[in-house]
């Protein structure tokens, strides 16, 4: 890589990296997991780089991402470490309204697994339609209903005040 | 009911994005992991290499080095244990001049055991059809002619193992 190219990808990196970093987050739901899958999806890019600067190097690096984060040996390695953080503390009553559910909701976002959480970050955060997101992940339309489907159902089971939200709203 | 459920995933995930952590200095890091990965992958291959090396190349020495002969392979067209007549060999030179016809049927060495016609020897006769065979115990006209190619024994040396047949019996 001439030092041309690498200034175009330094540039790249520079002004990608908060909206990718966002996005690593949400998948993964820790800083320092969400850092490493962003280096590493970063990484696997570097090497394609020139033949992909002049199509789309961001969807090539969040496809990159979501399929590293979704994929079976990254799953391994990541049951190793269960980080404890305090959103996955109990939450009790709050006064204010709202906030307790909002952190509740937080929890159990955390309780997903890796590939109904890409999912619901594709729909829900990113707005992609269903046929996108099944392009995205290489899976079919129906199996990211599926996903959605289950990842919903599993976030309601969730919150057990679920029936509370539109009288706190 | 899913309306407000959804809309609180939707805020609930942007809140969680704005919590994403700000890093720096990303693309060198993810070079570093390059080179890593580069290495490790030609430190790998090496060592696969090396490694059939070292289980190959003794069965090939194996495979290939032994001294003796291999076994003999048993012939796929049957057992060769099947007796067979014996081929008549025409090299017996010796077998064809001791035939001395004894005039009147003279009795032969009683000591000399008659063999079974067809012994060695007789093949090389070639039975003329104009002289038939005479009876038992008479030999028949010296029709034997040598084979011309064959080399001839010396003359007058009688062949020991011929066996002439005695007309006595």
């Amino acid at each position: 890589m001439d030092e041309d190219e690498r200034a175009r990808l330094a540039e790249f990196v520079g002004s990608r990296t908060p909206a990718l970093m966002r996005v690593a987050y949400l998948l993964t739901g820790d800083r320092n997991a969400a850092e490493d899958l962003f280096q590493s999806a970063l990484a696997r890019t570097i090497p394609k780089w020139g033949t992909i600067r002049h199509a789309d190097p961001e969807g090539y690096l969040r496809v990159v991402m979501y399929r590293e984060q979704i994929s079976w040996w990254r799953r391994l390695r990541r049951w190793r470490e269960t980080p404890l953080n305090p959103a996955d503390e109990p939450v009790g009553g709050d006064p204010s309204g709202g906030s307790d559910v909002r952190l509740a909701m937080r929890a159990a976002l955390r309780h997903l697994p890796p590939t109904q959480r890409a999912v619901v970050v594709l729909r829900y955060y990113e707005d992609l339609p269903e046929a996108r997101v099944a392009e995205l992940l290489g899976c079919s339309v129906g199996t990211v209903r599926s996903r959605t489907h289950r990842a919903v159902k599993r976030l309601r089971d969730l919150l057990p005040d679920v029936d509370m939200l539109e009288v706190r709203r | 009911m899913t309306e407000p459920f959804e809309h609180l995933i939707r805020s609930t995930l942007t809140d969680l994005a704005e919590e994403a952590p700000i890093v720096h200095d990303q693309l060198s890091r993810a070079e570093r992991r390059v080179r890593n990965r580069r290495r490790a992958t030609v430190a790998v291959g090496a060592v696969g290499t090396l490694a059939a090396i070292l289980i190959a190349t003794p069965l090939a020495l194996a495979a290939t080095g032994s001294d003796g002969p291999p076994p003999a392979v048993p012939s796929p067209a049957g057992p060769a244990a099947v007796p067979s007549p014996p081929e008549p060999t025409p090299s017996a030179p010796t077998a064809v001049p001791t035939v001395e016809p004894s005039p009147g049927g003279a009795p032969g060495d009683p000591s000399i055991t008659p063999g079974p016609p067809g012994v060695p020897g007789r093949p090389t006769v070639t039975p003329s059809p104009a002289t038939p065979p005479g009876p038992p115990g008479v030999p028949g006209r010296p029709t034997v002619s040598p084979t011309p190619t064959t080399p001839l024994g010396p003359p007058g040396v009688p062949g020991r193992p011929i066996v002439t047949p005695s007309p006595s019996r």
